[in-house]
């Protein structure tokens, strides 16, 4: 079966005398991909296809009962000698049209033959439901009679008046969602919320059903059959399905193209509809599963449906739309050429197209779907792993074998035992290393920059708090916030007149004690001792009085500016000891105080930090020079500014028990940097912003692995 | 009787694939477990120690006792019985062919009656083996048929055997090339059919073709029913296929079953004859370079630009199927073909105005074998014959298929270690090793390797001189006719007699290898040459040391290396072996140089002391056969799969 070309082959009496022809009941259609004619014939009984070319077309139609393949062949020799198949071009094409069960052949003896190849198809069936153990499907029902009775009903509206009501339902429901678009965001913060996990599947099924009656019955309409309805398991989440593939006979393009997108429309219509119940709802179930409809129909349709990078609507969409079935198979096999006809030299790899553009369409879809394949499944992976470790693992080593571990062994064993590479191998296995082994060298040798970036605070790096040191009413603002003072300047003064009474009490009790110490004196002295330490406590009582009258002027504790913003709210308020009022910051050097976490921390710890700058919020322009970091060995959990938490809009995680998001989930490092000259940017206490530290250059490699481990580490404490 | 004609071929053997194939070679490393042999080797000591019950029997009285264990066998054939029934086989061939059969042959007999494929040590006697077997076998009157390599051996094996196949019996048929069919149906009706695996499945494809008319089962059954009444002609020759015993297992089973038996029959096609006289034509005016270029590794010829546009300038008012590119192109690289890799005198020679293909190992003509529809007829065109009817295959199968539908295969041989995974792989046979009789005191002398084929050469009649002169015999293997003809004319320049074997009648071969053992003898042979044949020694011979073997070449497998040695030392004679390899023998460029110069593994290998590179060789071309001989096997079964609608072979 080497070549193609042969007119001649050693295995033609196999069929030379055989009468074979088409079975009666296969239908033959003619389709046009990409301008080119193409003839379809299909198998009613198994719903199964094939695809001819029309030369190939030509012969097998030629086939009839009163002449031999022989004769055929002749005279299709005769006719079109140019254009006629070759000896093994038409025993492999018989072969395959057997195989598919669309030829009438004499010989019903071999059931045997016939059994095995049944059971091979159903162990690769089983075989590629257990590979594709997220999208497992069971087929259940048979809706093709519903779907019949129904389309009386339904069929008037699959046509223009259809979609003008379409398009107007869908333009309203625009317009209310424009209308509530904050309240359409507020409420989109509750939809993970474990409550309402139930109504959010709830509107799934519903939505996935009237989905997959779209597709049936758009399918139904344009006289495609639709036999089987089912439950697939999407990530172990039950979801129903049909199986509209008998719209892939249809000869129009367009329709095919419609039965694609008919569960979106169906979805986008739903949805329109739910808009106009959320909107004239109160909070209340149906409500919520309005709001949840509309959100699914919109994310999944958008993401998934719609999105021919995964194989779900859109890909058969954006196929028929091309003209190009089978995209994905054929772009895999374009750039498995590519690598073989450019890399290795294989001068007889064949492209699956001839047309230039259409290889551009191929290399890019092959290398975007592949890519964003990777990405989706790591999500799913992680997203299900999280959930159910045990099943995560599996799957992990499921997906580990059949996309990296299988695949690679087969590449290296094509590399090795493959005929097609034998005049190139060394090329092939030389290209092969020697990428590889670039490869590898890029990633473990070559340093490459990286740096890591972390929010924090600007803080002055010298200043103090001004703290009540004793209760009392703020009566007056001695010095205007904004000023510069001096250390000692009197800032605030508080009044408390209970501690003046008090300490006229402590007076009077001071001379009640003097009295009876004298009076004690005069009588023989029994009873003085007490008296005299009752005199020292009474004594250093109003010692402490003093120097809390004292405190009642607040002054300031060092030279700096005396910022207190909020001040003047205070005034009259009675503040209890240690209430803060306000800073007195010297301006001299400002620190950037930003929390690292743990896993990056170690970065900080292991590598020599090169250059590191610090940008802050709302000037982004202006990076500010670090001149030296300190990075502070102590776990902390309590953040320097409580705008750094996710609470207060930063992004660090931190506890749902503390009310003031100012602890952290996890321990961090405090990182203090000082800040050089700040250029234009206006330096503050307290703004935030974010440091880029850049760390030694280091290979992708080492850098990737302790990614991993600290992923694994941090998710499953492996 | 009616019944025997009608029979179904059975089914072949699964292949399996995948984790089912890693199972399944697991299956087989357990049946080849050296328990095993022992096993057979107690069982063989107990059919030993059953000897003296039938030794003491007259020859009425041991010929009543295998009438009853044949009635036993008739019906069922049971592990006791077995045994027994061994001893009085064994006391009865002992009285007619005057052989006792060592312990080890009685191992081999059971071995090849329980299905195995047993690797005994050239000499031990495996055609008396084979026989003892056989009755065991015969007795079940199922088809069963003793297959071996050539028809000498099928002729002198069965007459060898007949008077003990009488005794016990046993009716013995034999068919050879040119036998009648009615000798044909003859012979394979009898209890025990010896043939070669050719004819056999010649027979077997001819009887399909009888059959391909009736399609269905329901009509060849009618038919059958129909058939004693039907021109003799009509009918199948054979009983069926069910059982069979093959000696030289390896080469038949692994070397010669990659080629597929064709039965083709002349159809006379103008077009065609005229098409390749055109193409003759063309290719005349064609030049290497210029034209095209020539791939000689792979045999293939490649055109270029240049070549493309004057071929087709050429043939520009040719009819019909010149107008097709493809056709075209096709037509013209045969021609092609047949000029570049196709030279008269090594691949084929002219006898009677007729291109007879030469077989390449054996130098042998082969006149009944035809090349490919159209390159025949091309390499006729260019020798200026009339270009002859070119021949339509009308059945084919290959042996290896043909094997695999036997239900009760077993084999023996010399030397199946090497190759025990693949012959449980496609035949699912289990192979077994069996001591020696007598220890083999063969001294294999280290290998000569030397850098280029003159030194070697040189080496060669250094060693030749040297044992000649001590009087001792020398059998020097050779890999084909052309190296064995170039040593005659070095002997022929030292001054030595030899004998070299290119003789085209298989007796007279066997013969001259048969006296090989004789003093100071030179044979001069290629691996294949004499097979099944033993070398006596001259009692004198064995005092000075026994035959010495020289194997000039290393061989694609070192099967055939050993099989070559085999030939000194058997049952316990003296004898030593020396092999000699250079750099430049053809498994070594082929394996290391040969598909391309930059091979990164030549590079590897160069650095490699020498006799790991013709190790290395030696394993890189089984390989390379191994791969080639699946990937026969999986086009033959798609074909298969695929067109099983076809409802033939």
């Amino acid at each position: 079966m080497a070549d193609n070309q042969q007119t001649f082959s050693e295995s033609w009496h196999r069929v030379a005398n055989q009468r074979i022809y088409l079975r009666s009941s296969v239908r033959v259609r003619r389709q046009y991909y990409r301008g080119e004619r193409w003839y379809v014939l299909e198998n009613p009984v198994s719903n199964q296809y094939f695809r001819l070319r029309p030369q190939a077309y030509e012969f097998i139609a030629r086939l009839r009962p009163d002449k031999t393949v022989e004769q055929v062949w002749e005279e299709s020799l005769e006719t079109n000698p140019d254009e006629a198949p070759g000896q093994d071009a038409v025993i492999r094409l018989l072969a395959q049209l057997y195989q598919v069960g669309l030829l009438h052949y004499e010989n019903p003896e071999d059931s045997a033959e016939l059994f095995r190849r049944f059971q091979q198809r159903r162990q690769r069936e089983i075989r590629s439901k257990f590979l594709n153990l997220m999208f497992i499907r069971f087929p259940l029902l048979d809706p093709d009679r519903f779907l019949k009775r129904m389309l009386p009903i339904v069929g008037p509206l699959i046509s223009p008046f259809g979609f003008l009501i379409w398009l107007l339902t869908v333009g309203g429901a625009l317009k209310v969602v424009l209308d509530y678009f904050p309240a359409l965001k507020d409420e989109s913060q509750a939809l993970l919320a474990p409550g309402n996990l139930v109504w959010l599947y709830a509107g799934l099924v519903i939505l996935k059903t009237l989905h997959e009656f779209g597709h049936a019955f758009f399918c139904r309409k344009f006289g495609g059959e639709v036999h089987v309805m089912g439950v697939m398991l999407m990530i172990f989440t039950p979801i129903p399905y049909v199986d509209a593939t008998s719209s892939w006979g249809f000869s129009s393009r367009w329709k095919r193209a419609l039965v694609g997108l008919a569960g979106m429309i169906v979805e986008v219509f739903v949805a329109a509809l739910a808009t106009f119940v959320w909107a004239n709802t109160g909070a209340g179930l149906v409500h919520n599963l309005a709001y949840n409809m509309m959100f699914i129909a919109s994310v999944s349709t958008l993401l998934f449906n719609l999105n021919p990078l995964l194989r779900f609507d859109g890909y058969y969409i954006l196929c028929d739309l091309l003209n190009y079935p089978n995209l994905h198979q054929h772009s895999a096999g374009q750039l498995k050429h590519v690598v073989k006809r450019h890399a290795y030299g294989v001068a007889t790899s064949k492209s699956p197209t001839d047309k230039k553009s259409e290889k551009t369409i191929l290399v890019t879809f092959g290398i975007l779907s592949h890519i964003y394949r990777i990405i989706v499944f790591t999500g799913i992976l992680l997203f299900v792993a999280d959930r159910f470790l045990l099943i995560g693992v599996v799957m992990a080593v499921i997906c580990l074998f059949s996309w990296i571990v299988a695949p690679l062994g087969k590449w290296i064993y094509y590399l090795f035992t493959s005929p097609e590479l034998d005049r190139v191998r060394s090329r092939a296995v030389g290209v092969t290393l020697g990428f590889v082994g670039v490869l590898l060298i890029f990633l473990q040798l070559v340093p490459l920059p990286h740096h890591f970036r972390a929010s924090g605070v600007v803080a002055a790096e010298n200043w103090a708090e001004l703290v009540s040191q004793t209760e009392g009413t703020l009566m007056e603002v001695l010095v205007e916030p904004g000023a510069q003072v001096t250390a000692g300047t009197p800032l605030l003064r508080l009044s408390n007149p209970e501690l003046s009474l008090e300490m006229r009490r402590a007076e009077a009790r001071l001379s009640e004690v003097k009295m009876q110490l004298l009076q004690a004196m005069s009588f023989d002295g029994v009873d003085v001792k007490p008296l005299l330490f009752q005199r020292q406590s009474i004594e250093e009582r109003i010692l402490v009085l003093k120097q809390r009258q004292e405190d009642l002027i607040m002054k300031s504790p060092i030279d700096g500016i005396w910022v207190a913003p909020e001040v003047e709210q205070v005034i009259g308020r009675w503040l209890v000891r240690g209430s803060s009022l306000g800073r007195v910051i010297h301006p001299g050097g400002f620190e950037f105080i930003s929390p690292v976490l743990q896993d990056d921390v170690d970065r900080l710890f292991a590598n020599e930090i090169g250059s590191s700058e610090v940008r802050l919020f709302g000037m982004a322009e202006a990076g500010i020079e670090v001149t030296s970091m300190d990075i502070i060995p102590v776990e902390k959990r309590q953040l320097p500014s409580r705008a750094l938490g996710w609470s207060g809009g930063g992004d660090i995680p931190v506890t749902q028990e503390d009310e003031q998001g100012a602890t952290t989930a996890e321990p961090f490092f405090e990182v203090r940097s000082k800040l050089g000259s700040s250029g234009d940017a206006h330096l503050l206490h307290g703004r935030s912003g974010k440091i880029r530290f850049d760390l030694k250059a280091e290979p992708l490699l080492p850098r990737w692995i302790r990614r991993l481990r600290q992923l694994l580490q941090r998710r499953y404490q492996l | 009787m009616a019944s025997d004609q009608f029979y179904q071929v059975p089914k072949p053997r699964p292949m399996y694939r995948g984790l089912d194939s890693v199972m399944h070679g697991w299956i087989g490393a357990y049946q080849r477990r050296s328990a095993i042999g022992r096993q057979l080797l107690q069982d063989a000591e107990a059919v030993d120690a059953l000897a003296p019950r039938f030794e003491v029997m007259n020859d009425h009285e041991l010929r009543a006792a295998l009438l009853e264990f044949r009635s036993v066998f008739l019906r069922r054939p049971k592990h006791d019985a077995e045994l027994e029934a061994l001893a009085a086989v064994r006391e009865a061939a002992f009285r007619t062919v005057g052989l006792k059969a060592f312990v080890v042959q009685l191992a081999g007999a059971l071995a090849l009656n329980r299905g195995h494929l047993v690797e005994m040590a050239t000499g031990e006697g495996k055609t008396l083996t084979a026989g003892l077997a056989a009755v065991l076998i015969g007795w079940t009157r199922k088809p069963f048929h003793v297959m071996t390599v050539n028809d000498y051996l099928v002729a002198r094996d069965a007459s060898w055997l007949e008077p003990f196949y009488e005794f016990c019996r046993i009716r013995v048929g034999k068919v050879v090339g040119g036998a009648s069919e009615e000798e044909r149906r003859e012979a394979h009706r009898c209890d025990v059919t010896y043939t070669t695996s050719r004819e056999l499945l010649a027979d077997l494809l001819r009887d399909q073709m009888k059959n391909r008319d009736s399609a269905t089962r329901s009509r060849r059954i009618l038919k059958q029913m129909t058939q004693s009444r039907m021109q003799g002609n009509q009918r199948g020759v054979l009983r069926g296929i069910h059982m069979a015993v093959v000696d030289e297992a390896d080469s038949i089973l692994i070397d010669e079953a990659v080629t597929p038996l064709i039965i083709s029959s002349p159809r006379p096609n103008e077009s065609l004859k005229k098409a390749i006289y055109h193409a003759d034509a063309l290719v005349r005016q064609l030049s290497e370079r210029d034209h095209y270029t020539v791939q000689s590794t792979y045999k293939e010829i490649y055109f270029t630009e240049a070549g493309r546009q004057k071929i087709e300038s050429l043939s520009h008012d040719w009819p019909g199927i010149w107008k097709s590119e493809a056709r075209r192109e096709e037509l013209v690289r045969q021609a092609l073909v047949g000029r570049v890799f196709f030279l008269k005198g090594k691949q084929y020679i002219v006898q009677d105005g007729k291109v007879v293909i030469v077989d390449e190992f054996t130098g042998r003509p082969m006149p009944q074998r035809s090349w490919r529809q159209g390159l025949h007829q091309a390499i006729e065109v260019k020798e200026g014959l009339k270009p002859s009817d070119p021949s339509e295959t009308v059945a084919r199968m290959s042996f290896q298929r043909f094997f695999r539908c036997f239900t009760k295969l077993s084999g023996m041989t010399g030397t199946a270690r090497e190759s025990a995974r693949e012959l449980w792989r496609i035949y699912q046979l289990p192979v077994v090793c069996l001591p020696s009789n007598k220890p083999c005191i063969r001294r294999q002398h280290q290998r000569v390797i030397t850098t280029d084929e003159a030194s070697k050469w040189h080496a060669v009649m250094e060693e030749i001189k040297a044992v000649h002169h001590q009087g001792r015999p020398i059998l020097i293997g050779t890999r084909n006719v052309h190296v064995s003809e170039k040593i005659g004319e070095m002997l022929d320049e030292a001054g030595l007699r030899y004998q070299i074997l290119n003789a085209t009648r298989l007796s007279e071969e066997a013969m001259i290898v048969a006296r090989a053992g004789e003093k100071g003898r030179i044979t001069v042979a290629t691996n294949m040459a004499g097979r099944g044949t033993d070398i006596k020694l001259d009692p004198d011979v064995s005092a000075l040391g026994g035959l010495h073997v020289i194997a000039t070449e290393p061989h694609e497998t070192g099967r055939v290396d050993r099989q070559l040695f085999g030939r000194c030392g058997r049952q316990g004679d003296p004898g030593t072996a020396r092999m000699f390899a250079s750099m430049e023998d053809e498994i070594i460029v082929r394996a290391l140089k040969g598909s391309e110069k930059s091979y990164p593994m030549t590079a590897l290998s160069s650095l490699l002391p020498r006799p790991w590179m013709v190790n290395f060789a030696q394993w890189i071309s089984e390989r390379r056969a191994y791969k080639q001989r699946l990937a026969v096997l999986r086009a033959d079964r798609w074909l298969e799969e695929s067109l099983s609608f076809s409802g033939q072979s």
